[in-house]
């Protein structure tokens, strides 16, 4: 596996009028996938389009597979290397699966009709959508166009894959399959999973970084970031006043995650969902393992 | 489930990959419902009109036809260029992080609004062999190289509308700008036409032909004698070709960057210097009208 650095961030800095989307963000990834978390508006979507080269930082220094995106050459050689599912994709009336694609395939320079035709089927196999290629994409279900936009970003097998909650309304079978596809990308390319989904980042992602407030709270492994949960999940008959959230789980029992599991609770394996949860609980303390 | 992986195509020369991109992009073009609308409509008023040519030879007035393809596919074309070019908004953020930049992207809207061009260019042809056949003459005082430019005209409109719909959709974000573009357009034609209720002059030529979709020959009226307008239809000709020009340059000017960009407003103000040139040269021959 290649472990030269993919993407290299340096005092990454980004406003939109007054707002702080990204404060001094340092940041440096090699090929396998690094799974991004943290709430809404924490910075996630504005880290991924600076990496995608569509958006460029107020400050700070962006090094993405080996070259610095200013001039037009060194992003077109950037973006040839590139795949990106935006958190939001809009697709033109009237276009099928395969057309849209297709259409991608000739702006990533598949000149040539043959391999362009032959590699759009083979992105579109991926995503499981080969049957319904020739379907206009407004007739397909959300799971399927959020699939077709998943096909596109994989066109070329890139180098640096990024990835905005490319599970959104994707079915439970539909995801495991996705998640094949990403584990096998993952090994020859840098891919940048940004989700909420934590179970997703927890079956696929060897590294894991949460923002918040524009900041990174947390970059390391994610058995790292359950680990800072051990012992502070715990299972009780009733909501635990203590706990800094508590649901009942589908035995009945509840699931309590707090500072600190009571004595005489029965304490359970933590996941990871819990340890963000406790993470951001505990916002303003640095638990960064590996940052 | 996974197929064999292929090799990432290496950095094609800028030409091939914008020939590619406009490939697909006149394929969209030719399969606009619009545009088809346009192109059965120019079918069918041209087969009426010819028809009525064919039977009435002598006093017919074939100049009217002129600016069909104006009309069919060029002010119908702005409605369509425009479409094209906002039919990827949704997926623009995707579109951008591809090798082929927003000014990429735009030139092959721009070539590819060369398709109605062609079919109005086989219009022409078909215009010329009709009245050729029909041995419909326009008048004996004008050339068959002026008569030749007025044809052309309206098909360079049929370019220039396109173009100046992708313009429209490159600088405007508001709902309907391609209706407010039409209604410019119209509204620009028909103040043009102001001048020819006034006796002929420099000044009224200049009114006249500084619109681009002006006809030369007045439309037939039981009130009023049939004329061709006053004015070098050759440099008329010229004036529109180089609006075509600066249609195109303009919609490729949001997105340039750097040197790019300088080198954009550079063609820019080149193109309108000699647009303006053009304009001159084309209204400065004897503005008298040439009666039919």
């Amino acid at each position: 596996m290649n472990t030269t650095a993919s993407v290299e961030l340096t005092g990454i800095t980004k406003r939109y009028r007054g707002t702080t989307a990204l404060e001094g963000v340092d940041l440096s990834l090699r090929p396998g996938i690094t799974g991004l978390l943290g709430p809404n508006g924490a910075g996630k979507t504005t880290l991924l389009r600076i990496l995608a080269t569509v958006l460029a930082p107020d400050a700070g220094v962006v090094r993405l597979l080996g070259r610095v995106p200013t001039s037009a050459e060194a992003l077109a050689e950037i973006r040839r290397r590139l795949g990106y599912l935006p958190q939001e994709m809009g697709f033109p009336r009237g276009f099928t699966g395969f057309a849209f694609v297709e259409y991608v395939a000739v702006l990533k320079e598949w000149t040539a009709r043959d391999s362009r035709h032959e590699e759009v089927r083979r992105v579109l196999d991926l995503v499981d959508l080969g049957d319904v290629a020739t379907r206009r994409v407004r007739a397909l279900s959300g799971g399927q166009r959020r699939r077709v936009g998943l096909a596109q970003a994989l066109l070329g097998a890139p180098d640096l894959l990024l990835l905005d909650e490319p599970t959104t309304g994707v079915d439970p079978e539909q995801r495991v399959s996705l998640r094949q596809v990403l584990s096998t990308a993952g090994e020859r390319s840098t891919i940048v999973l940004s989700t909420h989904q934590t179970e997703d980042v927890a079956a696929l992602c060897d590294r894991v970084v949460v923002l918040d407030r524009g900041r990174i709270l947390f970059d390391g492994s994610v058995r790292d970031l359950v680990g800072t949960a051990r012992g502070r999940v715990w299972l009780a008959d009733a909501p635990d006043p203590q706990a800094r959230a508590s649901w009942r789980t589908g035995t009945g029992r509840h699931r309590n995650v707090g500072a600190l599991a009571p004595r005489g609770s029965e304490p359970t394996e933590p996941t990871l969902e819990d340890a963000y949860l406790l993470l951001l609980g505990g916002r303003g303390q640095t638990t960064g393992v590996a940052a | 489930m996974s197929a064999g992986l292929l090799e990432r195509p290496a950095a094609p020369a800028q030409t091939l990959a914008l020939r590619s991109l406009a490939a697909l992009e006149a394929r969209r073009y030719a399969r606009s419902p619009l545009f088809l609308i346009g192109v059965s409509l120019l079918v069918w008023t041209t087969t009426v009109a010819t028809g009525d040519l064919a039977k009435n030879a002598a006093t017919a007035d074939p100049g009217d036809l002129d600016l069909l393809p104006a009309f069919c596919l060029g002010l119908l074309g702005v409605f369509v260029g425009h479409q094209l070019t906002r039919s990827l908004d949704g997926a623009d953020e995707a579109l951008g992080a591809t090798p082929s930049d927003r000014v990429r992207r735009t030139a092959a809207l721009c070539l590819a609004c060369l398709v109605p061009g062609v079919v109005a260019l086989v219009w022409v042809g078909w215009m010329s062999a009709a009245l050729a056949m029909w041995r419909i003459p326009l008048s004996a005082s004008i050339s068959s190289g002026a008569r030749a430019a007025m044809l052309l005209s309206g098909a360079v409109c049929a370019v220039g509308g396109p173009l100046f719909g992708v313009l429209v959709a490159r600088w405007t974000r508001f709902p309907g700008s391609a209706l407010v573009a039409v209604v410019v357009l119209a509204g620009w034609t028909l103040l043009s036409t102001v001048s020819l209720a006034q006796p002929p002059s420099r000044s009224g030529t200049f009114l006249h032909l500084s619109a681009p979709f002006t006809a030369w020959v007045s439309m037939d009226s039981p009130r009023s004698a049939a004329w061709v307008a006053g004015g070098s239809p050759g440099w008329y000709l010229a004036y529109l070709v180089l609006l075509c020009g600066l249609a195109a340059s303009a919609a490729l000017f949001p997105g340039s960057t750097g040197p790019r960009r300088t080198r954009v407003l550079r063609v820019l103000g080149s193109l309108a210097v000699v647009a303006v040139v053009c304009l001159v040269l084309a209204v400065l021959p004897d503005p008298a009208r040439i009666p039919l």
